[in-house]
């Protein structure tokens, strides 16, 4: 097995305070909006096992009965949470990539 | 009672052909001409499509990743063409119809993968591989022994996918066009057969892509027909179809489907885990040239499939109020009774259809009829393309020739490869034609969120991984989820009809998915060997790449390098 990248360059990117930067900052993003999701998720499917009668009523006012309601805003959540990251990623991430690549003269 | 519409409905869902009835030609009752034309234009123009990517389908990237030339945006079509099967569509508004809200939860499901997809694979997926997942989970681990799980993992997933869609497409054309399901599903078969093994990824694309614009249009003209019906008020919609459907008021809460949390937690787990394990939606992130492309594609993907979220839906709580009170779209029993649900003329999974010629007429239930079939085309040609990249360029390619096979033969392999996943599913279609298949598409979820993605993410995240966890990892997540739906009702009571079943729930990825990581962990953290300990140094490199994709700008060799 040969890797593209000698040990050398892997240990100074490793070491590249903006690759650290980078890294660190996504990955506190990824695991984040991951957990965010998953919480919302299952949390729905553990309210409707806990109380499933309360989420047929209607909303004071609304015709829309709660759970769809809440199933509305998880679908919303979903594409703000993708779009969120992406545009994170755009203007943040990516920036800092690049920054690492000159740096370690890639 | 309700637990076999439930069952029925369920088993509509994931394999949407337990319940067709063979009574050719929905709706119309007569040949509609409206359906066939679109039907013959969608066939006429795909083949078009795949005789000018004929052209291009020389080198392993192009028959695998049309190049890494694919656009985001397109990639996005392409995906949600990829990934809302006729099961989705038909399905899961038949789910709604039988059941509401609970249907509902079920599209969630599929939605709620997306995300995942998007922060955990898709980028790292990019800058690790070339061609498969297989590329990524084998980077720094043994290259045959873990290319060879994740090939086998690929190839089951694909094979069950297809058999339960091919099966499913054979009912659909059959009640649709009025055509024998023979011929349909051998029709089926020849298209998607066509389309891979001349076109290769560059045709699969733009027929998925074509197909994910037919189903926006379609969906949105019945979504607008839908609202224009009930004054656009959603309030109208939920108190009439709480006054018609048999289950009254208790349609818009949720019921017995999701009620018992285990069964509930475990079948979500497939739905969300299980879409970051697909090898034909995982494969479609090697189409575009970079990881900032693969992120913006799932982007443009998650929005198309919340969009069909949003309307499908509509077309189940709309199917309740104009179908059921009208006796013509049932099979009426001799004293002038039916079942609301499991009597509906082709079965629950027409009731879309049904509702696009109860309230659009033959115009408009031609085109639904024709994005469904183009919806069933696009799908099936994704797997095929899938079974056809493990066994070629992963068997094959990697294992068998070790990364040393000139680039025409491997070509060559993958067609003739897809060749023969083609015949396979045809053949397989035909002889379950009368079986009971609802386990199919469950057990090819249970199977990607235990197998692939275990295998996947502990390679790509924890530095631990090493080749003897990966393997066992995930040959314990194949077989054990394998095990546990034999077990399961779905199986042990459907198909060979014992007294009860052996395992108590229906999707064993609550247990064959925490298995499959305990074992990657003790398999890997007991494993002293050099070869353990080189691997776990290959980690940064690894590492580095994943994060930053050193080596893609240079001419996509990544993989190459890593292979020799």
């Amino acid at each position: 097995m040969s890797l593209l990248l000698s040990s050398e360059q892997t240990q100074k990117i490793l070491s590249n305070p903006s690759f650290r930067e980078l890294t660190a900052a996504r990955a506190r993003l990824r695991w984040g909006l991951s957990i965010v999701t998953l919480l919302m998720f299952f949390g729905f499917i553990g309210l409707i096992s806990a109380a499933s009668s309360a989420l047929g009523k209607s909303m004071a006012g609304g015709a829309v009965p709660l759970g769809m309601a809440i199933a509305l805003g998880m679908i919303a959540l979903v594409v703000a949470l993708t779009g969120y990251y992406v545009r994170r990623s755009n203007t943040y991430f990516d920036g800092l990539t690049q920054l690492v690549r000159r740096e370690c003269g890639r | 009672m309700i637990m076999r519409i439930l069952l029925a409905a369920i088993a509509a869902t994931v394999s949407f052909s337990a319940h067709a009835q063979a009574t050719p030609v929905v709706a119309g009752r007569d040949l509609n001409w409206v359906a066939i034309g679109m039907f013959l234009l969608i066939v006429a123009v795909t083949l078009l499509i795949t005789y000018r990517s004929a052209g291009r389908t020389k080198s392993k990237a192009d028959f695998y990743t049309a190049g890494h030339e694919i656009t985001p945006l397109q990639n996005g079509l392409a995906i949600a063409g990829d990934f809302l099967s006729a099961a989705a569509f038909l399905g899961i508004s038949a789910l709604i119809y039988a059941t509401g809200f609970d249907g509902l939860i079920y599209a969630l499901g599929f939605l709620t993968g997306w995300p995942i997809v998007l922060f955990m694979m898709s980028e790292r997926l990019r800058n690790l591989g070339s061609y498969t997942f297989a590329d990524a989970a084998s980077f720094r681990l043994d290259r045959t022994s873990v290319r060879l799980v994740a090939a086998t993992g690929s190839l089951v997933v694909v094979l069950f996918y297809l058999i339960a869609q091919m099966i499913g497409a054979g009912k659909v054309i059959q009640l649709l066009f009025g055509v024998n399901y023979l011929f349909a599903v051998a029709g089926v078969g020849l298209l998607m057969i066509v389309y891979v093994a001349v076109g290769g990824m560059q045709a699969t694309t733009w027929v998925q892509i074509t197909k994910a614009l037919l189903l926006l249009i379609g969906g949105t003209l019945m979504a607008l027909v839908v609202l224009w019906r009930f004054d656009f008020s959603l309030g109208h919609l939920f108190a009439e179809a709480s006054r018609v459907h048999p289950k009254g008021a208790a349609i818009l809460s949720p019921g017995g489907l999701f009620a018992e949390p285990v069964s509930a937690i475990s079948l979500g787990l497939a739905l969300v885990f299980g879409t970051a394990g697909l090898p034909h939606i995982l494969m479609r992130f090697f189409t575009v040239s970079d990881s900032a492309g693969a992120r913006k594609s799932v982007f443009y993907a998650t929005t198309c499939v919340a969009y069909f979220c949003l309307v499908i839906p509509l077309f189940g709580f709309a199917a309740m109020v104009v179908l059921m009170p009208d006796a013509s779209f049932f099979n009426v029993g001799a004293g002038g009774q039916f079942n609301k649900i499991t009597d509906l003329i082709g079965g629950p999974n027409m009731a879309a259809v049904h509702l696009a010629g109860a309230l659009g007429g033959p115009i408009l239930l031609g085109f639904i009829s024709a994005v469904a079939f183009a919806t069933i085309l696009a799908v099936v040609a994704g797997l095929t393309l899938a079974g056809a990249s493990a066994v070629s360029h992963d068997i094959y390619g990697q294992v068998i020739a070790k990364g040393n096979a000139p680039e025409a033969r491997e070509v060559m392999v993958a067609k003739i490869a897809a060749v023969a996943t083609g015949i396979v599913a045809v053949g397989l279609a035909i002889i379950f034609e009368n079986q009971n298949v609802a386990f199919m598409a469950g057990l090819a979820l249970s199977v990607a969120a235990s197998c692939n993605f275990p295998v996947l993410a502990m390679a790509i995240f924890w530095r631990g991984t090493t080749t003897r966890g990966a393997v066992a990892g995930g040959l314990v997540g194949l077989f054990s989820s394998l095990l546990f739906v034999v077990l399961s009702k779905t199986v042990w009571v459907a198909v060979f009809h014992f007294a009860g079943p052996l395992f108590p729930y229906d999707n064993p990825a609550l247990f064959s998915m925490p298995l499959a990581f305990l074992v990657i962990w003790l398999g890997s953290l007991s494993d002293r060997t050099a070869r353990a300990t080189a691997e776990r140094r290959a980690f940064d490199a690894q590492f580095v790449q994943s994060e930053i994709g050193i080596g893609l700008s240079e001419g996509n060799n990544a993989l190459a390098g890593v292979a020799r």
